[in-house]
């Protein structure tokens, strides 16, 4: 790609997996400064440097440059490759902090990316590997990305501090993308679940289950929360539990929401029923945003709308979360790409907050290193 | 408005349907009054009507200003973050040593943490029943629209 393209220069390490990603993309060389240079503990920090090796794992040909104190990185991106592999993810992000980039790139790899990847899979920061599981994919096949490859399993679950979680991810390559036209949400028609446990009691998740069904049932009679409790090898070095929840609609728009227990030895104990009844409340406040999109898949969506084929793409979103606003910005100085974006009013008095339509054309971007058979 | 004026002596025609003549003459003399507080009518009509303009226009402007408001949000300040270097450099004593001021709060968002979650600030009690039924409809439980 464009080797010779100017250098987009940042400051911070606020958003770098967005403008690795986006770099990588779109083949710009990239310079990031001032990384916590006014920090006590100045630079990179291990699960950012865990992140660089996962992209220098995936691409081929890539340089990175870090400076001694780790405040300053330049990157410059060279080809996705893929194929198998698997990366120690760091224990102090959860694997969704990986995963959510990794979805970003998988399609547009030369080879099919199957990973493994080892680490914290539930956490309070990150998206849960369950959440991204039940949230990306759907949104992926929208796109025409879909096929039996295309796969999230947890093997094992992992709780922090210390992690000890596996997943495998794999996902097909594509030529193009199609557009799409996400402009009606649809009713919900039914609520799904999955309240893990790990080394602790086997009853913390259906008590768990129990105090989020009672919330959730004064809205909607179809509701099943598994309950997964994982022993021995799969459970992970640490225990903790939680709870993910997921709102189907009609036409196939997945939102979402999680909670998970505070990591051991940080923070007070939290007793189960009131985990679930939170967790609930929080499914209902994004039921609430609302969108074609849930709020964490947002920029992933306009991500895959700016890569489509040169047509019009439309998409109805909740509101915009901060971390979506900065990848609009970054959309448009890696691709020059601007989206038109109109507020909407609910058409009815019942149907939740204000939503946003976001349009765009793509750019007609093909993954070049996909072979034509 | 001479159709309204017509509906209205129409009106009257049925009410004093079966009046006299003389009071015939006192309806025409209504009737003539009543073009004068029609005029008066239109010159209210009018300013009604120009309200409505002005309110029209306001309410465009309002929507025209709130669309590319969320644009404005967007796309407007992207280069702030990109503080000028010129910046570090005032602060100097006896021309040596930097006076290591703490962090504006637009640069502890550069150096934030990296994270997609959209957090809710301020929830909802989900507890009151008009909270709840703010989203009742979302539902497949919730009304339908018409041919659905």
């Amino acid at each position: 790609m464009a080797g010779e393209a100017q250098c987009l220069s940042y400051a911070g390490c606020n958003f770098l997996r967005q403008r690795l990603v986006l770099a990588t993309l779109s083949g710009r060389p990239m310079k990031i400064r001032k990384i916590r240079a006014r920090e006590e503990d100045p630079g990179l920090r291990d699960f950012e440097a865990s992140f660089i090796r996962l992209i220098d794992k995936v691409t081929n040909g890539s340089r990175i440059e870090i400076n001694q104190t780790g405040t300053t990185l330049y990157y410059q991106p060279g080809l996705l490759y893929g194929g198998s592999l698997e990366h120690d993810c760091s224990p102090t992000r959860g694997i969704g902090y990986y995963l959510e980039s990794l979805l970003c790139l998988a399609p547009f790899m030369k080879h099919p990316l199957k990973i493994v990847l080892r680490g914290v899979t539930n956490d309070q920061v990150d998206p849960s590997v369950d959440v991204l599981k039940a949230t990306a994919l759907p949104l992926l096949k929208k796109f025409g990305i879909d096929g039996e490859s295309l796969e999230i399993k947890i093997n094992q679950r992992g709780m922090p501090p210390k992690g000890g979680g596996e997943i495998v991810f794999a996902c097909p390559v594509r030529r193009v993308l199609q557009p799409v036209q996400l402009t009606d949400p649809g009713k919900i028609k039914r609520i799904r679940g999955t309240a893990y446990s790990v080394r602790v009691s086997p009853q913390m998740a259906n008590r768990i289950v129990e105090s989020a069904r009672s919330i959730l049932n004064k809205f909607l009679p179809d509701i099943y929360i598994y309950t997964d409790h994982m022993k021995g090898v799969s459970s992970g070095k640490s225990p903790g539990f939680g709870l993910c929840l997921t709102a189907e609609t009609v036409n196939g728009t997945v939102l979402s929401a999680e909670l998970a227990s505070n990591p051991q030895g940080q923070g007070a104990a939290v007793l189960p029923e009131e985990l679930g009844q939170n967790c609930a409340k929080l499914l209902l406040e994004e039921v609430y945003r609302g969108g074609c999109v849930d709020s964490t898949n947002q920029s992933l969506a306009l991500l895959l709308m700016t890569l489509g084929q040169r047509d019009v793409s439309k998409v109805l979103l909740g509101p915009l979360s901060p971390y979506t606003i900065e990848f609009l910005r970054h959309l448009r100085s890696f691709f020059q790409i601007m989206f038109k974006i109109e507020t909407k009013a609910p058409e009815e008095e019942h149907m939740g907050g204000e939503k946003v339509l976001m349009t765009c054309v793509g750019i007609g971007f093909s993954n070049l290193s996909k072979t034509i058979r | 408005f001479r159709h309204t004026q017509a509906k209205k002596a129409e009106g009257q025609c049925k009410v004093k349907a079966e009046d006299d003549d003389v009071e015939n003459l006192l309806r025409e003399e209504d009737e003539y009054e009543e073009k004068i507080d029609f005029s008066a009518d239109t010159i209210g009509a009018l300013k009604w009507k120009e309200d409505l303009a002005q309110k029209a226009a306001q309410a465009f402007l309002r929507q025209q200003r709130s669309t590319p408001n969320l644009r404005k949000l967007v796309y407007g300040t992207a280069v702030e973050d990109e503080d000028p270097e010129g910046e570090d450099a005032g602060d100097e004593l006896g021309g040596l040593f930097h006076v290591s001021r703490p962090d504006k709060a637009s640069k502890q968002k550069a150096n934030a943490l990296d994270c997609s979650k959209f957090l809710i600030e301020k929830p909802q009690d989900w507890d009151l029943e008009e909270v709840m039924s703010s989203i009742r409809d979302c539902f497949v439980t919730g009304k339908w629209e018409d041919g659905k």
